[in-house]
C-alpha cells in the first residue's frame, strides 16, 4: 500500500505544491481587492479552457485553433436565453450546455478524419465561421452590440462568491481531467499523438477516438464558456475571434504543453501579463504574437518543462532519485510530435 | 473508363512500364507497381477523384438552375463575375499558400497578414509615386523581404516540426495585424486605380460591369496559366514537384533544397503581398481582414486540396461563386453557406477535391 512515507521526493514536492496552490487560491480573495479578484476568476476560467485545449493540443497532439467556437457557442446559448427570453437560470445553463456540446459534436464530426496541418486549418475555419455567424445573425446574437442582460444568480451575485463557484468547478474539472488523462482513453489519446498509423494497426478507430476527444474537450470548454459568460455578464463576437482561440493554445505552450499544470500556470501568467501590458501600451496582440514566436523558438517545453528539468538536474546532483529521463522524454515528445508525425507517415 | 482487369494487371506487376497516372514506388528496396495509397492503386484514387468532381459538377449545375429561378439573367451574370473576380483574389492567395505548403510542408497562417501588409504598403507607395503598377510590385517586394526574414531567421530553426511552425506563423499574424493597425489606422483603405481601369465596361446595350474586376479576373487567369505551365513543363516545376514528393531524394540528387525552400517561401509571400494591393482595388483593406481573407484562403485549399495548383484554381472559383451567390440570396447565412459545402466535401474527401491521400 502506498503511504505518504514511501512516495518519491518528486511526488511529495508535487503534492506539496498542489496543496499550497489550492490553499492559496482559497485564501487569496480575502487579501486582494475586487479588481484583482476578477482577474483571478478570469485566470481560473481561462485555466479550465486552456486545459480543455491542451487535452487536444498537448495530449492528443492535435492543435485546435477554433476552440473559442465551442466556448463562444455555450456563451451565446446562455446569453440568448438570458437576454431574449424569460428563461430562468436553469434554462440558461441547460441551453448553453446543449449549444456548446452541439458545436463540439459538429466540429468533431467535421474534423475527425483529418490529421496534422489539415486538422489545424479545419479548426480555424470552424472557429471563424462561429465568429461569422455571431457577427451576422443580428436577431440571435445582437451582432457587434453583443448580448446584454445576463445576470448571475442572486445567491452568487457578488464577485467574491462567484470566485468560489468558479474555483470549485475548476478544481472538480481538473480532478476529472486528471482521471481522464490517466484512463485507458487518455492513453489512447497519447497513442494518437505518438503514431496514428500504429494505433490503427492495434485496432483502434482513430476517427472515433478523435470524435470522443472533441466531446470530452468540448465538455470542459462548454463549462468554461458558461462560467465566463456569467463572469463578464456579456457576450460579443470578440469572444469568438481567432485570437480568443489562439490564447488558450498560447497558455498551454507557455506553461508546458501536454501537462495539466502547464495550462493553468500559462493562464495565470497570460491573464496578469495581458492586464499589465494593456495598462502600459495599447499593443496587446503584438505582445501576444511575440510571446508565441519566442516560446515556440526558444522554450518549446514551456515553464513547467524548464522547471522540471531544473528540478531533476538538482535532485540527480544530490543523488536522491534514479534517472528521470523517461519523464523528460515524455515532455519533449509532446512538443516535438510534429517531426515524428512527419517521419511516421 | 475504369477497367478492373487492367488494374489487376498492374497490381501483380506486368512487365510493361506503368501507364500515365500510375507511379513506380519502391517497397522494401524492390521496384513495385503498387500505388502509394492505403486504398490500393493510384488508378482507383484517380477514379475516386473524377467521381467526386462529377458529383460536385451535378450539385453546382443544380444550384445554378435554382439561382436562375431566383434572379434575372443580368443579375445572374453579374453575380457570376462578382464571384469569379473575388475567386481571382482567393486564387492568388491560395496559390501562394499551396506553393509554400507543397514545398515546405508549412501551413503559413501569416498569409492573411502578408496580404494585409502588402496591400497597405502598396497603397502608400501608389499614393506617393502615383503609379499603380509600382505599388503592386512594391507591396509584393515588401512582403517578400518579410518572407525571407521569416523563413531564414525563424522557420529554419524549427524545420520539420509541423506544429511549432504553424504556431509561429499564427504568432506572426498577430504581430503583423496589430502593427499594421498602428501604422495605417483603423479606417478602410483603397488603392488609387489608374484611370484606364476605372469605370464600367459595357457589353451589349444593357450589361455594365466594373473594368477593374475584369482586369483582376484576367490577371488571375494569366497567372494560373503561367504557374501551371511552369509546374508541368519546366525544370523549376519538376524540382518543385519532386520536392513535394520526396525531399530527401531531390536533395541527394544535388538540388540545393534549402535554396528551393527559401525561394518557394519568398515567391508565395510575393504573390500574397501583390494580391493585397490588387485586392485593395475593390475590397477595402481594414484591420481584421487578414483573418477573414485567411479563412477564405483556407477554405479554398481545404476544398481544392492542399498542395495542388489545379485544386487552388477549382477551390477559388467555387468559393468565390458560393460567396457571391450566398451574399445575394441568403445574406444572413453567408458564412454558413461557406461552411456547409466544406463540411460535406471533408466528409467525402478529407484531403480535398484534388488533394492526394496522405
Amino acid at each position: 500500500m502506498t503511504t505518504l512515507r514511501n512516495l518519491s521526493l518528486t511526488t511529495k514536492v508535487k503534492l506539496g505544491l498542489l496543496l499550497a496552490a489550492v490553499t492559496a487560491s482559497v485564501i487569496l480573495p480575502y487579501l486582494v481587492d475586487t479588481f484583482i479578484l476578477r482577474l483571478l476568476t478570469l485566470a481560473l476560467v481561462s485555466s479550465l479552457f486552456a486545459m480543455s485545449v491542451d487535452l487536444m493540443a498537448g495530449y492528443t497532439g492535435l492543435v485546435t485553433l477554433g476552440h473559442a467556437g465551442v466556448l463562444g457557442t455555450a456563451m451565446y446559448g446562455v446569453g440568448y436565453v438570458a437576454s431574449k427570453t424569460e428563461g430562468g437560470i436553469g434554462t440558461q445553463i441547460l441551453v448553453g450546455f446543449v449549444a456548446g456540446m452541439a458545436a463540439a459534436t459538429i466540429f468533431g464530426l467535421m474534423a475527425m478524419r483529418s490529421t496534422g496541418v489539415y486538422f489545424i486549418m479545419i479548426t480555424i475555419a470552424q472557429g471563424m465561421i462561429v465568429w461569422g455567424l455571431a457577427s451576422l445573425l443580428v436577431d440571435i446574437t445582437g451582432a457587434e452590440n453583443g448580448l446584454l442582460g445576463i445576470r448571475r444568480p442572486v445567491s452568487v451575485e457578488s464577485d467574491f462568491r462567484y470566485y468560489y463557484v468558479v474555483l470549485a468547478t475548476m478544481l472538480a474539472c481538473s480532478a476529472a481531467l486528471y482521471v481522464i488523462v490517466h484512463s485507458p482513453f487518455g492513453y489512447a489519446l497519447k497513442g494518437l499523438r505518438g503514431s496514428e498509423t500504429r494505433l490503427r494497426m492495434l485496432g483502434h478507430n482513430s476517427a472515433f477516438l478523435k470524435f470522443y476527444m472533441f466531446l470530452v474537450s468540448g465538455f470542459f470548454a462548454t463549462v468554461a464558456g458558461i462560467l465566463l459568460v456569467y463572469l463578464n455578464e456579456f457576450v460579443s463576437p470578440s469572444d469568438v475571434i481567432l485570437g480568443a482561440s489562439a490564447l488558450p493554445v498560447l497558455m498551454s505552450i507557455l506553461g508546458g504543453i501536454g501537462t495539466l499544470v502547464g495550462p493553468v500556470i500559462g493562464a495565470f501568467v497570460i491573464v496578469f501579463l495581458r492586464n499589465w501590458v494593456s495598462l502600459q501600451v495599447d499593443r496587446w496582440p503584438t505582445i501576444m504574437g511575440l510571446i508565441f514566436i519566442l516560446v515556440v523558438l526558444f522554450a518549446p517545453e514551456g515553464l513547467v518543462g524548464a522547471l522540471k528539468s531544473w528540478w531533476y538536474r538538482r535532485i540527480s546532483e544530490t543523488g536522491t532519485t534514479k534517472n528521470p529521463t523517461l519523464q523528460d522524454h515524455e515532455m519533449t515528445e509532446a512538443v516535438h510530435t510534429g517531426s515524428q508525425a512527419l517521419d511516421s507517415d | 473508363m475504369y477497367d478492373p482487369i487492367q488494374d489487376r494487371a498492374s497490381f501483380v506487376g506486368s512487365s510493361d512500364l506503368p501507364k500515365r497516372g500510375t507511379r513506380r514506388l519502391t517497397v522494401d528496396g524492390e521496384p513495385s507497381q503498387l500505388g502509394d495509397t492505403p486504398h490500393g492503386l493510384v488508378d482507383l484514387e484517380r477514379r475516386d477523384r473524377i467521381r467526386t468532381l462529377g458529383i460536385t459538377a451535378v450539385v453546382a449545375v443544380g444550384f445554378i438552375a435554382w439561382a436562375l429561378t431566383q434572379m434575372s439573367l443580368l443579375t445572374f451574370f453579374t453575380q457570376i463575375l462578382n464571384g469569379l473576380s473575388f475567386g481571382a483574389i482567393l486564387f492568388f492567395l491560395a496559390a501562394g499558400f499551396t506553393m509554400i505548403f507543397g514545398v515546405l510542408r508549412i501551413a503559413n497562417l501569416a498569409h492573411g497578414g502578408f496580404y494585409l501588409l502588402g496591400g497597405y504598403v502598396g497603397i502608400t507607395i501608389t499614393l506617393s509615386t502615383g503609379q499603380f503598377w509600382i505599388g503592386i510590385v512594391a507591396g509584393g517586394l515588401a512582403v517578400m523581404v518579410l518572407g525571407l526574414f521569416t523563413e531564414r531567421v525563424m522557420l529554419r530553426r524549427i524545420r520539420g516540426m509541423e506544429k511549432p511552425e504553424v504556431l509561429l506563423t499564427i504568432g506572426l499574424t498577430f504581430v503583423i495585424g496589430d502593427l499594421s493597425l498602428w501604422g495605417w489606422g483603423g479606417d478602410p483603405r483603397v488603392v488609387a486605380k489608374p484611370s484606364y481601369l476605372k469605370g464600367p465596361f459595357q457589353i451589349g446595350d444593357s450589361f455594365f460591369y466594373p473594368k477593374y474586376r475584369i482586369f483582376v479576373l484576367g490577371l488571375a487567369i494569366i497567372l494560373a496559366a503561367i504557374l501551371i505551365y511552369i509546374d508541368r513543363r519546366t525544370k523549376i516545376g519538376a524540382i518543385v514537384r519532386a520536392g513535394v514528393d520526396d525531399r530527401e531524394t531531390i536533395a541527394a540528387l544535388g538540388v540545393n533544397i534549402k535554396a528551393v525552400f527559401t525561394a518557394a517561401f519568398m515567391f508565395g509571400s510575393f504573390i500574397a503581398g501583390m494580391s493585397g494591393v490588387i485586392g485593395a482595388g475593390f475590397l477595402a483593406l481594414l484591420p481584421g481582414q487578414d483573418f477573414e481573407i485567411l479563412l477564405f484562403a483556407l477554405v479554398v485549399v481545404i476544398i481544392g486540396g492542399l498542395g495542388s495548383l489545379e485544386g487552388a484554381v477549382l477551390g477559388a472559383a467555387l468559393v468565390g461563386l458560393i460567396d457571391s451567390f450566398a451574399k445575394a440570396l441568403l445574406p444572413e447565412l453567408s458564412f454558413f453557406t461557406l461552411f456547409a459545402p466544406m463540411a460535406i466535401i471533408l466528409m467525402v474527401r478529407p484531403n480535398g477535391l484534388l488533394g492526394k491521400a496522405t
